[in-house]
């Protein structure tokens, strides 16, 4: 009785052991690479193992699926072998193209306005003394609330009939607006319709705009700020004593020396811009209304609306291709402008 | 300053493009492994049932009447001996939708789910529905010919699908008629006393709501249905064959109408997917609304039981000697699961057609019951006693008129709500606005035949 105790005592013991042993053994083994003139290689290879796992199975195959999904027709699956008739067939596409132009005009609108907006505010809170905590929680509220959820209080305050912002216009003397139900050209609204109502965003699309810009400033504020609160000062007190102040204080230390957050900021955001989704749903309730639907509503409608999975699978992979092209254009040209510390 | 050597791996790939060429190759290679051959399917295909022990019904009815849809499968599964069927609500008919065609390509579906014509007509290309003709005329459980008279013939034709042969792939379960609901208290400070019969009165009496209390007389919901019912009650058809007809005479006249409504200020486009318009109606703000007969519950309770203030008739004619509407709301598609599946789920919905369910239906939810004989129903008749406008769109049943199952049709649905929003927002003028729609909804029914 009591040897088989032992045993079953030794038993267990080894099974706690076996991870050290393991462990252990992958350790030796590794040394004896290491000796052989491999270098880490072999133990980098194996912690990367891991990240490449999750890599593959999430993001490689199913970009594989969707490029193979791409050179077939056929409605609610996968028909006849198109090969490259699904792209021509969205190059050559109205809807498409409009997208497309909806998709640059929220780029466009999004990005330069969240970026300043948010450095200036950023700045302002580097620059002040009191409050700077709970002003910074303030200004991340509206990142952290629900995009779905904040939409629908934006829907109410841009009604046209019941929103309150109609409602401030009235009280200004100023004419009612549709807003997100209005097709026509900001820039026809302002010139009192000399501009063509195609040119330029729509209102509607505006107001999606304005939307991220609020909704997204909170996450830039935190990253500029911690980019403002890694310049050394010892930088800035020199450029003092040389005479800078001000504009040129701001011109030639401050924004050279944020240049990699700016960098990274504008990358992630471009990024991030087209990709938008959630505002555009929740905001227009899905509608298919050309001058608010960008590249993702246009796909996310042809192939769950319409079943042509080819064709939204191409429109993807087109629309992936413009990402990656447009992101090496900027580390390209902008990376030579970044002074990294 | 001498360059810092790093270690190097003494494999034979020392050069950076061979090492990037190869890391190429293998990303290739691992992108192409996920590309797997999704199923295609065509033709009768069986599928594997969601649940093997019942016959799942996918539905969309919330609150009150997914209660009493329970309630009514329960009643049923106690005289049923075979597998019982189970209600799940599957979220909205675009939600239904989508989760069909998903199982469709993951080979697993449930028993049944109400469907639009226009989504049935998507699931026979994929082979998913069984053809109901067998079971419709089977001796055994099919209905006889003075049954199938009884129910109302729009109702049941919208079922049958001339482009597959015209057979049966779905059966009458959930429908409703255009209707027009009126507002007495504006229409009185109007100084109107009885709501329009034709467009042209609408118009004008549109015309002096605006003029003598200020208000705007209609809420538009830019939706394809409303359209189609004006069109048809204009005395137009929308569809010949695979091509529309958004540019003939009846469609320009709606569209001209929406047009004037918006250059004359007297309604205002309210938001896709809201009901602006029941609560501006409620609130005494506008005089005219454009809903189904299923709003009638809703409209009670906004109205606060109050039945003095308001009311609901057929929409406006151009003729009223040759009136109609448009008949709308889902039917049931049965799915190729496996014959006890199929068996459940046809007596289910041969159960749920009987005239004192459909009454009972009819009642509780505002729905229209299928069958001729429900009219005569004792239930039925009280109801009609209770408030004169009860019976309003029961009247309306033998003008409604089914709307296009054809392949293709919804993304034609969009292209319609697109139009009318593009009138009321100033964008086009009618012309315009027909012949783009006409132009893109023909693309599009054209591109769905050639998938």
């Amino acid at each position: 009785m009591p040897s088989r105790a032992n045993a079953v005592v030794r038993l267990i013991s080894g099974v706690f052991r076996l991870p050290d042993t393991l462990l252990g053994a992958l350790d030796d083994l590794l040394d004896a690479l290491r000796r052989r003139g491999w270098g880490d290689a072999p133990a980098a290879l194996l912690l990367l193992c891991p990240g490449l796992l999750i890599l593959t199975a999430f993001i490689l195959v199913p970009m594989g699926s969707t490029f193979y999904m791409s050179l077939f027709g056929g409605r609610h699956g996968m028909g006849s072998f198109v090969g490259a008739g699904n792209y021509l067939d969205a190059l050559g596409s109205h809807d498409f193209r409009q997208s497309l132009l909806v998709t640059v005009y929220y780029v466009l609108g999004v990005i330069p306005a969240s970026m300043i907006l948010s450095f200036l505010v950023a700045f302002g809170l580097y620059r002040i003394r009191v409050f700077r905590g709970l002003l910074r929680s303030f200004y991340f509220l509206p990142y952290v609330t629900s995009a779905v959820a904040a939409a629908m209080v934006w829907r109410s305050l841009f009604n046209p009939q019941s929103g309150v912002v109609n409602v401030l216009l009235g009280y200004l003397g100023a004419e009612p607006q549709q807003w997100l139900l209005e097709p026509r050209g900001v820039l026809y609204l302002l010139s009192d319709g000399m501009v063509p109502a195609a040119w330029g965003p729509s209102l509607a699309l505006t107001c999606i705009i304005l939307f991220d810009v609020w909704h997204g400033c909170g996450f830039m504020i935190v990253v500029f700020l911690a980019g403002l609160s890694a310049i050394p000062r010892e930088l800035e007190e020199a450029a003092r004593i040389d005479g800078a102040e001000g504009w040129r204080m701001l011109r030639h230390v401050t924004l050279p020396l944020l240049s990699p957050t700016i960098f990274f900021l504008l990358v992630v955001g471009v990024i991030k811009a087209f990709q938008a989704f959630n505002s555009f749903y929740a905001l227009t309730q899905g509608g298919s209304m050309a001058d608010r639907q960008n590249l993702i509503l246009y796909i996310y409608a042809q192939f769950y609306q319409y079943g042509y999975w080819g064709y939204a699978a191409a429109v993807a992979v087109l629309l992936m291709l413009a990402i990656v092209a447009l992101t090496l254009v900027q580390w390209r040209v902008l990376e030579r402008r970044v002074h990294y510390l | 300053m001498k360059k810092v050597k790093s270690p190097v791996c003494p494999c034979s790939f020392n050069s950076r493009r061979t090492v990037r060429a190869i890391g190429m190759a293998g990303l290739l290679a691992v992108m192409i492994v996920g590309c797997g051959r999704a199923p295609s399917r065509t033709g009768d295909t069986a599928f594997q049932p969601l649940n093997p022990d019942s016959a799942v019904f996918w539905d969309r009815q919330t609150t009150e009447s997914a209660e009493l849809l329970r309630s009514l499968v329960d009643d049923f599964n106690k005289g049923w001996k075979g597998l019982p069927v189970k209600v799940e609500r599957a979220g909205s008919y675009t939600d239904i939708f989508r989760k069909v065609t998903a199982g469709i390509n993951a080979g697993v579906l449930p028993a049944m789910a109400v469907s639009y014509e226009s989504m049935t007509s998507e699931y026979i290309t994929l082979g998913a529905v069984r053809n109901l003709d067998s079971l419709v005329t089977s001796a055994e459980t099919g209905l006889s010919a003075e049954e199938l008279n009884d129910f109302f013939p729009g109702v049941l034709e919208t079922n049958r699908f001339p482009e597959y042969g015209n057979s049966y792939y779905s059966f009458p379960f959930a429908k409703s008629i255009l209707m027009l609901y009126f507002n007495k208290k504006v229409l009185a400070e109007a100084g109107i006393t009885s709501p329009p019969e034709t467009w042209e009165e609408f118009l004008t009496q549109c015309r002096q709501v605006k003029q003598r209390t200020g208000k705007f007389a209609h809420a538009v919901q830019a939706d394809c249905s409303t359209l189609n019912g004006m069109i048809f009650s204009m005395g137009g058809e929308v569809v010949q064959g695979r091509r529309t007809l958004y540019n003939s005479e009846q469609a320009l006249a709606v569209f001209k109408l929406y047009k004037t409504l918006a250059r004359e200020e007297l309604a205002y486009l309210i938001a896709p997917g809201t009901y602006e318009d029941n609560v501006a109606l409620a609130k005494d703000s506008i005089a005219f609304v454009l809903r189904t007969s299923s709003a009638l519950a809703d409209m009670k309770l906004l109205m606060e039981g109050d039945l003095e203030r308001w009311g609901v008739k057929r929409i406006p004619q151009k003729d009223p000697a040759q009136p109609s509407t448009v008949l709308y709301g889902p039917n049931v598609c049965l799915f190729n699961i496996g014959d006890e599946q199929v068996k459940a789920s046809w007596a289910f919905v041969k159960h749920f057609t009987t005239p004192e369910v459909s009454v009972r239906w009819a009642l509780e939810t505002g729905y229209m019951p299928v069958r001729k004989s429900a009219l005569q129903h004792p239930d039925m008749l009280a109801f009609w006693e209770e408030w004169p406008y009860n019976r309003e769109p029961y009247d309306c049943l033998p003008i409604a008129k089914p709307e296009p199952n054809i392949a293709g049709w919804q993304q034609v649905r969009d292209f319609a709500a697109r139009a009318v929003t593009e009138i009321m927002t100033g964008i086009y003028d009618a012309e315009t606005a027909a012949r783009i729609l006409k132009e893109s909804a023909d693309q599009a029914l054209a591109r769905a035949a050639n998938f």
